[in-house]
């Protein structure tokens, strides 16, 4: 009960929340073409970087607006600021059940792209930058908290794999938003893949970031909002409920015998700090 | 350092029960009315009704989490019960999908951001600072893996 009344005390936190969204919405979704596409730049990306200004760990000067308590107040606020988002999300997915049971196959098999990561990120790690053990951490998942969890339960999150891990969580968590919303209004007018594959792509694991992947897609694309919207929340959903045991049984196990192939051969005491 | 002080901060910090929960999400969703609002030509009336409705499939979700410990997260359980009741065959799904309907989407998730902008910890910007830029291509390349890697399996299956 104590803890609640502090939340809800928090009163500096909320209404800072509630001045950054009421700008930020005002000011609305702006294009910035380039090359072979668009950016698109949503109301949630403004919203963050104007969160980072009031953060008194990025800002100096607003410690005396926000401290440290509030800072730690917005962190389980994360979570549960996204759950009237989640909530839409199930009400697109439902009307639609029909056209995701027709992608069924597609939809289920492409939580297998997730293993990209491994062929993308890993030889890129260990073979262009020469990091060490912390590469298996690093790029074995999209590093959201249950990957955090495996490793942690693995290896400890001290260990380089941990350093690994909590490095691509902390950039992930600061520009994930950010990259995922490049990526997808890239792809989606570059006409590479079919919009609705583009869609079960956003299904990353993580809210906000499919949240700025589909936004950004359905931005593009506006005609086919409601199918894209139902695709990637279906696609999140089962990432969530798939996502874990993917990464124990075969993410994990197969960047271990990739470092073996590739890695170091000397023990690695190096850390992701170098 | 203890293991309570692990460099993570989601193990460090206690959850929030259900009933901070329920109080909590009162005051995400007024936040969010505001920012409908703005963003959309639903009126205040209209936006309170979606939003309560929203509100009343985010506590389901919730003590479902609480009430079925079988470690799925709030957010699946959430999701799960938002399909459920919007389901063609479910009954009164027309009138959950007429009430929600002036509720803007990306409207909702803008709030969410700016908490999280403002929840980087220290320790967070330090570990993006000591090994910044091998850790940042690594991570963009570990983002465009994981979404290009969907898309072609995706789109060979379609």
């Amino acid at each position: 009960m104590e803890k609640t009344k502090n939340i809800l005390f928090d009163w500096r936190l909320h209404l800072s929340v509630l001045v950054i969204t009421v700008i930020a919405e005002a000011i609305g979704v702006v294009a910035v073409p380039i090359g072979i596409g668009s950016i698109l730049l949503l109301p949630l990306l403004y919203a963050f970087v104007m969160g980072l200004v009031l953060n008194p760990n990025v800002v100096r000067k607003v410690e005396g607006w926000m401290g440290q308590r509030e800072v730690r107040a917005a962190s389980p606020l994360i979570v549960i600021a996204i759950m009237p988002f989640i909530a839409k999300f199930g009400t697109i997915i439902g009307p639609s059940m029909e056209k995701i049971i027709a992608a069924g196959p597609a939809l289920i098999l492409q939580e297998l792209g997730n293993l990209g990561t491994i062929l993308l990120a890993f030889p890129v790690a260990v073979l262009f930058l020469g990091m060490g053990r912390e590469a298996v951490g690093a790029t074995f998942s999209v590093a959201r908290e249950p990957n955090i969890a495996i490793i942690a339960d693995k290896y400890g999150l001290k260990s380089a794999e941990g350093a690994g891990v909590m490095g691509v969580y902390v950039i992930g968590t600061l520009f994930g938003t950010f990259i995922f919303a490049i990526l997808a209004s890239l792809l989606a007018t570059s006409g590479w893949f079919s919009i609705e594959a583009l869609a079960m792509a956003c299904g990353i694991g993580s809210g906000s970031m499919m949240a700025a992947c589909s936004g950004a897609l359905s931005h593009a694309v506006p005609a086919m909002e409601e199918q894209i919207l139902a695709l990637a929340g279906a696609s999140n959903v089962l990432t969530y409920a798939t996502g874990l045991y993917l990464c124990i049984f075969v993410a994990l196990p197969v960047t271990e015998k990739l470092y073996d192939l590739l890695g170091r051969k000397e023990p690695a005491i190096s850390n992701a700090g170098e | 350092m203890s293991t309570a002080e692990l460099p993570v901060d989601y193990e460090a910090e206690k959850k929030p029960d259900l009933v901070q929960h329920a109080v909590l999400l009162v005051v995400v969703s007024l936040i969010a009315l505001v920012g409908n609002t703005v963003a959309t030509d639903a009126t205040i009336i209209q936006g309170l009704i979606g939003l309560a409705v929203l509100y009343a499939i985010a506590m389901v979700g919730l003590v479902l989490t609480y009430a079925v410990p079988v470690g799925l997260p709030s957010v699946a359980w959430i999701s799960l019960v938002g399909i459920l009741v919007t389901l063609p065959w479910t009954p009164g799904s027309a009138w959950v999908l007429d009430k929600v309907s002036h509720v803007n989407f990306l409207t909702l998730a803008t709030p969410c951001l700016a908490y999280a902008g403002i929840a980087i910890t220290r320790r967070e910007i330090g570990i993006a600072k000591s090994s910044g830029w091998k850790l940042f291509i690594v991570a963009v390349f570990v983002m465009t893996g994981t979404y290009i890697g969907s898309a072609i399996i995706a789109d060979l299956f379609l």
